[in-house]
């Protein structure tokens, strides 16, 4: 394991080292990009930031918590690291760097360091070319499922990160934790948000 | 609680025992111990006691590190068993263990195990519909399988008997292809699938949809606490609101201070006596220990769940019995069925934005069959027919993650409730083909060197020809119910989906065709029966647990009778 770690961030520094440019402006936007306040058991710093920036593009603060505010992006550490494969986590970082290298290209610089309008123009086109989950049923998607980009997927687990968090499943969706009863048909005013559970 | 006594060392010798303590198991025990006898009931798994062993029942999705998410560790383990979607953190502990419990897949098939005390009844779906003459008398009708020993009049008393003490709420309709229970109130339909129930009766005379019909509690009996609407049932439910062996039968067979449970007992064999013609005891492989010991008793009740049952007959070989015990007739391990499952509909409905339901029901709707019920429904198409279940409700995170937006707007508009959706999935019947069978894989062995099972099984013309229908039914249903962006689909998928194995020990009239006698006992061993969805001679459309604890409940019932007769 170590050995392949070690081979693989050897051939990282070299590929780096043949494009000084980029090398420099990753080293100069470090310089000023405040240090994570949090240690990740998986992804790089500059991996962790990504997430957190994503997290942040697509469920930003309001006046209710943002993904930030309830930890999304720690939690999607969390699982990445302890719930993925190898494999799986392989391919959740290559993700993560074609992301960021498209976004490198189209805008010249990485997500974490863009403005919010050059944000909102690297989501809009993810938006567009991600394609959709099937619907499902009993948690198994209905139909033959086509591929579903890198974003869709990020998407839909940043949601459950944060639909399944304690702040906003206790205190922002509606929690009734032992409804005791079922009522099938009652106005949507007397519940106000989604059901938490 | 319930102080079980699983001191099995002290005794060997019982007046009766159960292998298996599921749905089936869980009905013998409690009649046989009920009746005076006593019993030892064998559990190849843990103890899992009623609430006490329940460790995730209270656990919101933020209480747990990964919430529902498994690692990769628990992945491998439930390799299999994963595919049916089911299978999360909160319920991972009572699937059984796929690396230790192999299986050969000649053809693929999906075999969901529960290994503890319990067994599958922790995890069932708890719709519980009583079979009718349609499904007793359909194999003598087309001449498919053999025909059942039994009419609908035969079990008749047996389900009211067991729905009186399980607890059944649902509505009656006076169907005769889908008899009533004796029933606790219904559950109820949510605004749009009423609205969904009244569109479709009207635009299909003959069809009816229903509240399903279900074994959860709603209102007390026995001590038991009505539903809660948690929804979290498959973790084990702290009220005892549904049916399962661990909060209904086994407590009430351990208060007759007649039961003795062993855990961890892997039922190896049923030692069969030749000079008596009859079984003597059951011979037990202890899974922590790997010690083989044998305990005896006047009755065996085989209730391992459909295809254990069947392995270990297949594994009871004796001179008389060479090919397995009660195979006199070739038919052992043969005539597999299941359901087909994962075909159906789904749609959006309109115009209930403002309305919403509170509680989590664990229950949706039910079609019941409605095609080859008579002459004017029958369809030159396919043999037998299907059902339905699905159910409405307003759309989940997935939908949100598929809408094309995001940032704070976004954010504060979906944690309002989503779309209405509406979906219904078939449930079609599987006829017995005695090709679909299971055999002992002598090759490949389990950690206690024991042949597994390897499971030959396939759906075919007929099957195929009901879920075209299904599919096409679905589809037409929701758009006649007015339905939007309808999508039929059709996960095609091996058996084992439904989770409804039956057969390969099957009932009959003829002993040169079948296993078990008309009260379930082994043709050539009598004072063995089995009561579990092995015995099952056709599939019905319709789900089987409730018929098992039937079927068990009279041939305890019938047992105890020729014992004290000294018949056995």
């Amino acid at each position: 394991m170590d050995r392949r770690k070690a081979l693989k961030s050897a051939g990282v520094l070299a590929g780096a080292s043949l494009a000084m440019p980029s090398l420099l402006s990753m080293l100069q936007a470090c310089k000023d990009t405040p240090r994570l306040e949090w240690q990740p058991l998986f992804f790089t710093e500059s991996e962790a930031r990504l997430v957190g920036a994503l997290a942040d593009a697509i469920l930003p603060r309001t006046d209710t918590p943002g993904a930030l505010d309830v930890k999304v992006d720690l939690f999607i550490d969390t699982l990445v690291a302890r719930a993925y494969p190898p494999q799986g986590q392989e391919g959740f970082r290559a993700e993560l760097a074609r992301f960021e290298a498209d976004c490198r290209e189209s805008q010249g610089a990485g997500f974490a360091d863009l403005d919010e309008e050059a944000r909102r123009e690297v989501l809009s086109q993810a938006e567009q070319e991600a394609g959709t989950f099937n619907r499902g049923v009993w948690g198994t998607a209905v139909g033959e499922q086509k591929p579903v980009g890198f974003y869709r997927s990020f998407k839909s687990l940043a949601i459950w990160a944060y639909f399944s968090s304690e702040e906003i499943g206790e205190n922002i969706l509606s929690y009734d934790p032992i409804p005791g009863a079922y009522h099938g048909c009652i106005p949507l005013s007397e519940v106000g948000n989604r059901w938490s559970l | 609680m319930a102080n079980y006594n699983i001191d099995a060392k002290k005794q060997m010798t019982y007046d009766a025992i159960v292998i298996g303590s599921g749905i089936s198991g869980g009905w013998a025990a409690k009649e046989l111990c009920e009746q005076g006898l006593k019993t030892l009931v064998l559990e190849r798994g843990p103890m899992v006691e009623h609430v006490v062993d329940y460790p995730t029942m209270n656990l919101d999705p933020w209480d747990m590190e990964l919430r529902e998410a498994l690692t990769p560790e628990e992945q491998q383990k439930h390799y299999k068993g994963i595919r049916s979607g089911f299978i999360g953190k909160s319920s991972e502990h009572f699937y059984a263990n796929d690396q230790e419990n192999p299986y050969t897949e000649v053809k693929p098939f999906l075999w969901i195990r529960g290994h503890q005390m319990g067994g599958r009844s922790l995890l069932w779906g708890k719709q519980t519909y009583r079979w009718s003459d349609l499904d007793f008398e359909a194999n003598a009708r087309d001449g498919h399988g053999v025909d059942w020993p039994i009419r609908y009049k035969d079990l008749e008393p047996w389900y009211t008997y067991v729905e009186k003490f399980a607890g059944i709420s649902g509505e009656a309709l006076g169907l005769p292809q889908l008899p009533d229970s004796h029933f606790l109130p219904p559950m109820e339909l949510n605004c749009v699938e009423k609205e969904v129930k009244n569109r479709i009766e009207s635009a299909f005379p003959g069809r009816h949809m229903i509240i399903g019909r279900v074994a959860h509690l709603t209102q007390p009996l026995n001590g038991r606490g009505q539903c809660q609407y948690r929804n979290r049932c498959s973790r084990g439910c702290p009220y005892g609101a549904y049916f399962s062996s661990n909060a209904v039968t086994l407590p009430a067979a351990n208060a007759t201070g007649n039961l003795t449970i062993r855990p961890w007992s892997i039922a190896q064999s049923i030692i069969y006596d030749e000079a008596s013609g009859k079984a003597t005891g059951v011979r037990i492989i202890d899974a922590e220990t790997g010690e083989w010991l044998e305990y005896q008793a006047k009755i065996i009740f085989c209730n391992a769940s459909t295809l254990s049952t069947t392995q270990i007959l297949l594994n009871s070989t004796s001179n008389r019995f060479p090919t397995g015990l009660g195979n006199d007739s070739g038919e052992l391990g043969h005539n597999l069925m299941d359901h087909t499952y994962r075909i159906g509909a789904l749609g959006t409905v309109e115009g209930f934005d403002d309305k919403y339901y509170s509680g989590r029901r664990p229950n949706g709707i039910y079609i019941p069959r409605y095609v080859n019920i008579d002459e004017a429904s029958r369809s030159d198409k396919f043999v037998r027919g299907f059902g339905f279940q699905g159910g409405g409700g307003r759309g989940g995170s997935q939908v949100a993650a598929n809408e094309s937006d995001f940032g704070g707007a976004y954010k504060d508009r979906i944690v309002k409730p989503g779309p209405w959706e509406f979906f219904i999935t078939g449930f079609a019947e599987c006829l017995p083909y005695h090709e679909n069978q299971v055999s002992l894989d002598t090759e490949s062995t389990d950690k206690w060197g024991q042949p597994t099972l390897a499971i030959d099984c396939e759906y075919k013309a007929n099957e195929k020809a009901l879920n075209r229908q299904i599919r096409e039914d679905a589809v037409d249903m929701l758009e006649r119910a007015g339905l939007k962006d309808i999508v039929g689909f059709d996960n095609e998928h091996e058996p084992g989906y439904g989770i409804h194995e039956m057969g390969t020990a099957r009932m009959g009239r003829d002993p040169k065709t079948s296993v078990l006698n008309g009260t379930n006992q082994v043709h050539g061993a009598k004072n063995v029966f089995i009561t579990d969805g092995a015995c099952m001679t056709s599939s019905s459309c319709v789900n089987p647990s409730l018929t098992y604890m039937a079927l068990t409940a009279r041939a305890a019932s019938h047992a105890v009778a020729e014992l004290k007769k000294f018949n056995l």
